[in-house]
């Protein structure tokens, strides 16, 4: 019995408590994420944005969760019942599960695999079923263009975002993320040999989040709101956290792979003192307000230009970046181990 | 680290560079470089050729001991480069003349070329089957090469689909090879099967032989072999008629004869069968026929199947046997489709038998080559065909296939029907209309060089005999 | 325990989500499936220790390979009824030479045996996982002891590459395509001309 309890239930209780322990605060940065991105663009236009459920505004995500709430789910005529439903499910899901490999701080992690890197871009490749099915499910015209766009626009970003990974990972010679991060404390963040890639990542980060200006497929003023056209209430509610999820996501992958997670800035005391988690938590939130800020300021990219940056811009320059990175490391003898 | 013997893989080395740059050549000059490509392409087989005997002597292996060379190979592989460049050159004309100019096309003949050089030289399962789908690959893609013309993609498509199951199949069958000896090796396979082999290995080797046998186009896996033949673009079907068998060949050789030669009573029985079933089909089906292209497609099956029988015999007799005719096979087929390509009236190109009528007034040299060509193929003495049938049909009769020879002799007079019908036609009906007079130099240069080599085989066939003997010696680690 | 529970169930839902790919009757749902397969073969991949393959499985079949299927199965309105029409014609010659082969199969099964040679052939190739990890052992051994397969598996897919723009790729005639490079090169003084327009005298 003691057997039982210790081998088994124990250790699935902490790891359920683990769980729970990521994924509130992920839900609760969502929320306020919709809030925040309301209020910067607001100052960016020279507005207040939303400043009237509680102080500043504060309570304003809560009470757009209530509404989504109380709404009626409908279902579009002829629509694929089942596969309707499961797409906003898949995409939650996957922006929850990616966040079992993330080290927040020096061993606050749920999971500390070794091919974590490979783990996040394989989760990041699911992402473009949620938005496939739905788009298709739905029976509706615009609902599949958005989703046909989007899912060519994520397979395209993806390969670019692969051969970053690949780049940065040849410098750690690990698949694991708190590894990356070690090597980063012995030696430099890895924006600065790299600052081409991080604006690769990030631009490349944008397309595969499918955030402005690269939200073609939900491009509003053509596609009405594309894949998500037909959803409301809170099958439309969870779309809409798995894609403010899979944006603090992708922030916080680039801050672990550029950034150097949680490590302070400066090596040294008044900057040691502060817990690594409250750095990766700072360095997420600039990578955030970067997202915000573009959404603010860029025009929305046409189709082919889009396509064209990602195959005939950023693939080719990873590649040979890639390249680049290998001939430095091997002839400049800086191989890891 | 060791790094592995390079040198003795430096023709497919240097192919695979070339292909890349001609490739990236391509991409930049766009269409109009599609003939300099072409000759670029087959410079670097002549180059390729070169370079392949300086990498003979003895047997040697490099890269784990996954790539071989010793005679056998060096052997076909210039058999093979002398294929692929000739058809290369035949090709170069039709091109311009179709409208057809786009410069993967010589680019994709070197990639197929790359492919069977490595299957000649393939010391492992996963090394054969990987030469054998980059050629495949290459292959599927010029079949359907005239994509707006409906039975050029229809071929490929056939083309594509059978020859995906055969892949299949030669995986399953390498699959069960594998689970009974925990390696892929040529070496250790023949050690592991020493001592007999279970009946799972039989099966994986029927599997593997199906497989090869359908790249042979041998029955009963020749049902692709007419359609795409006839749908495919001429200068490609010449192509398929030679490198790939010959490629193909090697390769069945080797594996029999290497890892499985502990086994030959098992695999004697399937080749005898398959031979036996090739020649019946080959010198029956043809008869029917009245487009020259699937003609061509029953003669070759029909060649497999004499080619079969120097495999079936299986001693160093028999594959000298086999690489003579193969060698013979080669210039007799290239010629032959280098007459086809040339029929062409008011600039269209023309497939039937009966658009021959009258060929020995209007073109009497081109019917004299196409002559010689055919009588060669029928095995009428003495021409050069004669000699190769002669060597494979000896080497029967000495190990006691009798019955093998005698069914050879009988087919190839049953075959002979419609060879010699095509001279009949060329010699003595009349013309309705006739051919376009003014070939192009290339095409006649072809006809000319192999009716030459078809008559000098025919007189002094000992150089030909005599290293032909010394690669299957190599093979027999003599 | 928990493993072998774990195996049954990924096991159970490959081999079912297998059977649901071929009778499914919305195309669409059997390429969801097929994903499902993928998605268990993974996890099996990481149950036998090999999370590397597990991981390129996800990324390379379910996050590009299935999509494409998807794409086309989705796009093209196939309609697959029609395409079964002849299927039950089929059925007596496809179920006996599946006969054939699966009878086969148990034949070879009851008499497998291994090569003497065989267990220490597999043995020599796989390192100690406790002292390099996964991704590394396979590493090394594509790069060296594979390398020759590795580079000829690369010249298949080019030809693939190759092939896939041979046959596909067409050039439209007057097809406006932007040029980036000239746009930007453009200057107020090639782009604008400034006049003088004389009133009720146009230029």
């Amino acid at each position: 019995m003691a057997n039982l309890w210790t081998g088994y239930i124990w250790p699935t209780a902490i790891t359920v408590a683990e769980i729970i322990a990521i994924i509130v605060p992920v839900l609760v940065g969502v929320a306020y994420l919709t809030y925040a991105e309301r209020k910067v663009i607001g100052a960016m236009q020279l507005r207040k944005g939303p400043n009237t459920v509680g102080p500043f505004g504060l309570f304003q995500p809560l009470a757009d969760g209530a509404k989504l709430f109380f709404k009626e789910t409908i279902f579009p005529t002829n629509a694929n019942r089942g596969v309707f439903l499961v797409a906003p499910a898949l995409t939650f899901f996957l922006a929850m599960v990616a966040w079992a490999v993330v080290p927040f701080d020096e061993g606050w992690v749920l999971a500390n695999i070794n091919v974590g890197v490979l783990y996040l871009f394989a989760i990041s490749s699911l992402g473009v079923y949620g938005i496939i099915m739905a788009g298709w499910a739905s029976n509706s015209k615009y609902g599949f263009l958005g989703a046909l766009r989007s899912a060519a626009q994520m397979v395209s970003y993806e390969v670019s975002i692969g051969f970053v990974m690949i780049a940065v990972l040849l410098c750690v010679g690990s698949l694991n993320l708190t590894d990356i991060v070690h090597a980063q404390a012995k030696g430099v963040w890895f924006i600065i040999p790299h600052l081409p890639l991080f604006i690769i990542f990030f631009i490349s980060g944008l397309a595969e989040t499918n955030r402005s200006p690269f939200d073609l497929p939900e491009g509003e003023s053509e596609l009405v709101a594309g894949y998500m056209v037909e959803y409301s209430s809170m099958i439309f509610a969870m779309f809409f956290l798995g894609e403010y999820a899979n944006m603090i996501l992708m922030s916080a992958t680039i801050t672990t792979l550029f950034l150097g997670g949680w490590l302070s800035p400066l090596p040294f005391a008044p900057f040691t003192w502060v817990p690594g988690i409250i750095w990766f938590v700072l360095k997420v939130c600039v990578i955030l307000f970067g997202f915000l800020w573009v959404r603010a300021t860029m025009p929305r990219y046409r189709y082919d230009q889009l396509m064209r940056l990602g195959w005939k811009v950023f693939l080719p320059f990873s590649l040979v970046w890639l390249v680049l990175t290998a001939g430095v490391l091997e002839f400049g003898g800086l191989l890891p181990k | 680290m060791e790094l592995p013997n390079f040198s003795l893989a430096l023709p497919e080395i240097f192919i695979a560079l070339s292909g890349m740059a001609l490739l990236i050549l391509g991409v930049f000059r766009k269409q109009e470089a599609t003939q300099g490509i072409a000759i670029l392409a087959v410079i670097t087989m002549v180059l390729a050729a070169l370079l392949v005997p300086a990498a003979s002597g003895n047997r040697a292996e490099t890269f784990g001991g996954m790539f071989v060379v010793d005679g056998f190979a060096v052997f076909s592989k210039l058999l093979v480069l002398v294929a692929s460049s000739l058809c290369l050159v035949m090709s170069v004309n039709w091109l311009v003349k179709e409208k057809l100019e786009r410069f993967e096309y010589p680019v994709l003949v070197l990639f197929a070329t790359l492919g069977m050089l490595l299957m000649i030289s393939a010391n492992n399962l996963i090394a054969l089957y990987l030469g054998l789908e980059l050629q495949s690959l290459s292959l599927y893609v010029l079949a359907a090469y005239q994509r707006d013309s409906g039975r050029a993609t229809e071929a490929g498509l056939k083309y594509f689909v059978l020859g995906s199951l055969a892949s299949g199949m030669l995986l399953y069958g390498s699959s069960l090879i594998y689970g009974f000896a925990g390696t892929t090796g040529f070496d250790a396979l023949a050690k592991a099967l020493e001592h007999g082999a279970p009946v799972g290995v039989i099966v994986g080797l029927v599997f593997v032989l199906a497989g090869l046998a359908f790249k042979i186009s041998a029955v009963p896996f020749h049902m692709w072999t007419p359609d795409v033949y006839e749908g495919a673009p001429t200068p490609v079907t010449a192509f398929f008629a030679v490198a790939p068998k010959i490629a193909a060949f090697s390769l069945l050789v080797r594996v029999m004869v290497g890892p499985f030669g502990a086994v030959t009573a098992q695999w004697q029985q399937v080749v005898v069968f398959v031979s036996v079933a090739s020649m019946l089909v080959g010198s029956f089906g043809a008869i029917a026929q009245s487009n020259i292209k699937r003609l061509m497609a029953y003669s070759s099956i029909g060649h497999v199947g004499y080619g079969l029988i120097g495999l079936a015999v299986g001693d160093q007799v028999g594959i000298r046997g086999l690489l003579i005719y193969l060698a013979i096979y080669l210039f007799m087929n290239v010629g032959t489709f280098a007459i086809i390509l040339a029929m062409r009236q008011k600039g269209r190109l023309l497939e039937g038998i009966d658009d021959l009528a009258g060929l020995s007034k209007t073109h009497p040299m081109m019917a004299v080559a196409m002559a010689i060509f055919m009588f060669s193929m029928a095995g009428v003495p003495p021409m050069a065909g004669f000699w190769g049938k002669f060597y494979v049909f000896m080497a029967a009769v000495d190990k006691g296939f009798i019955t093998l020879a005698i069914l050879g002799v009988l087919t190839s007079v049953v075959s002979a029907y419609y060879y010699l019908r095509i001279i009949k036609v060329m010699y003595f009906d009349e013309p309705k209309e006739a051919l376009d007079r003014g070939v192009s130099g290339s095409l006649t240069f072809i006809m000319g060089v192999n009716a030459l080599l078809i008559v000098v085989f025919t007189f002094i066939p000992s150089p030909l005999v005599s290293s032909a003997g010394a690669a299957a010696a190599s093979l027999f680690g003599g | 325990m928990i493993q072998a529970l774990v195996f049954y169930v990924f096991a159970a839902i490959t081999v079912a989500s297998g059977v649901m790919v071929i009778s499914a009757r919305n195309p669409v749902h059997a390429v969801l499936f097929l994903i499902l397969a993928f998605f268990n073969s993974a996890g099996l991949f990481l149950l036998a220790g090999a999370e590397f393959l597990a991981m390129v499985l996800v990324v390379v079949y379910v996050g590009a390979v299935a999509v494409l299927f998807l794409f086309v199965v989705m796009m093209l309105d196939i309609n697959f009824v029609k395409l079964r029409e002849g299927f039950l014609q089929y059925l007596p010659i496809g179920a006996l030479i599946g006969l054939i082969l699966l009878v086969e199969l148990a034949l070879v099964y009851g008499s497998w045996s291994f090569a003497p040679e065989a267990p220490l052939s597999v043995a020599t190739r796989v390192p100690d996982l406790a002292v390099v990890t996964n991704t590394d052992a396979l590493g090394r051994l594509l790069f060296t002891d594979y390398f020759y397969l590795f580079q000829v598996a690369g010249l298949v897919l080019l030809v693939a590459m190759i092939g896939t723009i041979l046959l596909t790729l067409r050039s439209r005639p007057g097809v406006k395509k932007q040029n980036i490079a000239r746009q930007n090169a453009r200057t107020k003084e090639t782009s604008v001309e400034l006049r003088k327009v004389p009133t009720r005298g146009g230029i």
